[in-house]
């Protein structure tokens, strides 16, 4: 798949389940886009997200700001998307705090379930519109939705769905329909999913892409596995395929010898229990990888697991240069 | 002492807490696991646990209230539980619908308020509710006396935070004075807007109805005006069930990984807990790269391009050597991570759980889990 067209859409929906790296992949994407010359803006959902210290910015707030050249950053806040809905849709200029206060905003969003999520999207359709209820107007060319839904991700992108069922007529009614319409246009819209290849992420990713389809007349476009154990891929020796009957110390220790350094007993022991660990891993990862790619039409995407414990741009790079190779294989 | 065996002995109530993907239902599974091997009657509730795992403990769906592992699980992986075992799914909407029915002056009232359209949105959509249920089923179970410790799962909030505030954020709801007053008066004067004098409540009654219909708009007054009469034992319940929280029998254990978003997060739980008056038992340390060695150092570059051009053994001994390396690189960074929560909360109130060469989904996973928990056996 050519870039330009993985970028066609202009929003980018990254779903997946809680602590599987959506932030991760949501940034490395961007600085996709960046690298091709786009604006690009990363929206995260009603949360302070790690996003911001990885480009040594502050904290992101609802009006976008610029973290790097091209890439930007905001923070979709609930309360803030339901002003400035109240300000533009009813034209209440001085929105009374009583229409802001937590109180409200649980009450209307529990009276509509759905509003919460509808919200959101519709700060995403104002965005790809365009349009600002106050504030600057940005253009942006790739909107990147870092979906971080409270609870399952099929329940944020049904909610459109629900709330027309529920809200039989007014404006609300409508505006669903509009982001309906935004969501199910491929033109428009493309929903990525992210994964770890570990039981409850790929048993929640299968139901997902499945129901996306049924309940929401959506196609999923890819899913990224992420974090997968990968042994250097330059090496055409990979661990993944190694002889267990190679790791024999004697045999470690004459080749060691022969490049002119010398292993000690302890070293062979971290050699071969290292080996064993990632084998033993990156086994289970297979096995789930495999299933995902049995239950999934969608293509998938492994991005490897960085030998890192935390996020740091210089990884974000590697996985946008990840990002690059594969996307253009598919 | 192993902090948690010291609370196992100790403590009536152990509340597992951490951000999401740190594997808070397993360690929680564990910790009633070693109590039940220990003697004790232990009962784990859980929130949302692996398909493969709530199978593996004989768990069905719809059953709110706790049920017994059965004893061949354990002499199948070469246990003797002295105790028993017991775990349970939280099922929010009945627990709600038992609370209701508790505090509701008639049946008739109660029937009402859950056959209402609002109430049932309450359970599946207002942030808070599932938190504060799980506190509820804890205090009810914990009432029954019928077991010696609970340990109880915490749901995957966005951030471990929301659940310390969310039975407050849900009496608050239900008593804000706003909702109350608004739309009660909208009920009394049989759904007629114009009929409310208020200016305040007028204009919030239209909006909402211009919003989201008149239909919504009735349903929610009736939900408001069933519920008079029930705010003060609504109130005093929460307040029993935080007493409980805040007791001696109460313990609270914070799940982590090593990586610097969960420790972080850790960091600022065990010091919201501090705040708010609620008592910090320890520190589980989950998925640890194991430290193999302290590196190997004699290698040089040279040394790597040099076995790349050899033989298999050479190539295979600088595959080898280049995973050691990557490996060293993940628990050095963890390592830092760590070093950083040591300052914040000691390290023996910890216990570290490698990241282990098997999955924890099954009863056979949490037996592996908890002989790293408490390798004392």
């Amino acid at each position: 798949m050519l870039l330009e067209d993985f970028f066609s859409p202009r929003i980018l929906v990254i779903a997946g389940k809680g602590g599987v790296g959506k932030t991760t992949v949501s940034a490395a994407l961007a600085l996709v886009a960046a690298r091709r010359g786009r604006k690009v803006c990363v929206a995260e959902i009603d949360r302070k997200g790690t996003l911001p210290r990885l480009f040594g910015g502050k904290a992101l707030g609802y009006q976008p700001s610029e973290l790097s050249p091209g890439v930007w950053g905001m923070n979709i806040v609930v309360e803030e998307a339901l002003a400035e809905y109240l300000k533009v849709q009813y034209h209440l200029n001085r929105i009374s705090r009583m229409f802001t206060s937590p109180q409200f905003v649980d009450y209307i969003t529990t009276a509509a379930p759905g509003l919460r999520d509808i919200l959101v999207l519709g700060k995403v359709w104002y965005l790809e519109q365009g349009r600002s209820g106050g504030g600057p107007v940005h253009d942006f060319d790739t909107i990147i939705v870092d979906a971080q839904a409270s609870g399952h991700m099929l329940t944020f992108l049904s909610a459109p769905m629900g709330l027309a069922d529920a809200v039989q007529v007014g404006p609300l009614r409508r505006q669903s329909e509009w982001i309906i319409d935004m969501l199910r246009d491929r033109e428009r819209t493309r929903v990525h999913m992210v994964t770890l290849a570990e039981e409850m992420p790929v048993q929640e990713t299968v139901e997902t892409s499945g129901a996306l389809r049924t309940r929401v007349g959506l196609v999923p476009s890819i899913a990224f596995a992420n974090a997968i154990y990968t042994s250097n891929p330059n090496s055409k020796d990979s661990l993944e395929h190694s002889n267990p009957e190679k790791l024999n110390a004697d045999i470690l220790k004459e080749a060691a010898a022969a490049a002119g350094f010398r292993l000690e007993d302890d070293d062979i022991v971290a050699l071969v229990g290292y080996a064993g660990f990632f084998k033993a891993r990156s086994a289970i990862q297979r096995r789930h990888l495999a299933g995902l790619r049995r239950n999934i039409e969608e293509p998938v995407i492994e991005l490897p697991f960085l030998f890192s414990a935390g996020l740091a741009l210089p990884d974000i790079e590697r996985l946008a240069d990840e990002i690059e190779i594969k996307v253009a294989e598919l | 002492m192993n902090p948690i065996e010291d609370l196992i002995d100790h403590k009536e109530v152990i509340v597992c807490a951490g951000s999401g993907g740190v594997g808070k239902t397993t360690i929680a599974a564990s910790i009633a696991l070693r109590a039940a091997l220990e003697g004790k009657k232990a009962a784990v509730l859980t929130i949302d646990p692996a398909r493969r795992l709530a199978t593996s403990l004989g768990l069905k769906e719809l059953s709110n209230h706790p049920v017994k592992v059965n004893r061949r699980k354990f002499t199948a992986a070469g246990l003797e539980p002295i105790g028993e075992l017991h775990a349970m799914m939280l099922d929010t909407k009945t627990t709600f619908d038992e609370v209701v029915l508790q505090y509701a002056p008639t049946r008739a009232q109660a029937e009402r308020i859950i056959a209402n359209r609002f109430y049932r949105n309450i359970s599946s959509t207002l942030s808070g509710t599932q938190e504060y249920m799980a506190m509820e089923k804890l205090y009810e179970l914990h009432s029954s006396g019928d077991y010696d410790v609970l340990v109880v799962d915490t749901p995957p909030t966005r951030n471990a935070l929301d659940f310390l505030d969310s039975p407050r954020r849900l009496t608050d709801f239900f008593e804000s004075r706003m909702l109350r007053w608004f739309l009660i008066p909208y009920m009394k004067a049989g759904g007629g807007i114009m009929r409310v004098a208020n200016v305040a409540a007028n204009t919030f009654l239209r909006l909402v109805k211009r919003m989201v219909g008149g239909e919504v708009l009735q349903d929610t007054a009736e939900f408001f005006g069933n519920l008079e009469g029930m705010y003060d034992g609504f109130k005093e319940r929460a307040q029993e069930v935080a007493a409980l929280l805040r007791s001696d029998a109460t313990t609270f254990v914070v799940v982590t990984s090593p990586s610097d978003e969960s420790v972080g997060e850790a960091t600022y739980f065990g010091s919201r807990l501090n705040e708010s008056g609620l008592p910090f038992g320890a520190l589980v340390v989950n998925r640890v790269h194991p430290k193999l060695g302290d590196g190997i150092q004699v290698v040089k570059a040279r040394h790597l391009r040099s076995l790349k051009e050899g033989s298999s053994d050479a190539r295979l001994l600088a595959a080898l050597l280049e995973n050691e390396a990557a490996f060293m690189r993940v628990v050095g960074l963890e390592e830092d991570n760590l070093t950083a929560l040591a300052r914040k909360i000691p390290r023996h109130r910890w216990v570290r759980v490698p990241y282990l060469e098997r999955e924890a989904v099954d009863f056979p996973g949490l037996v592996a889990i908890s002989e790293q928990m408490f390798p004392s056996g």
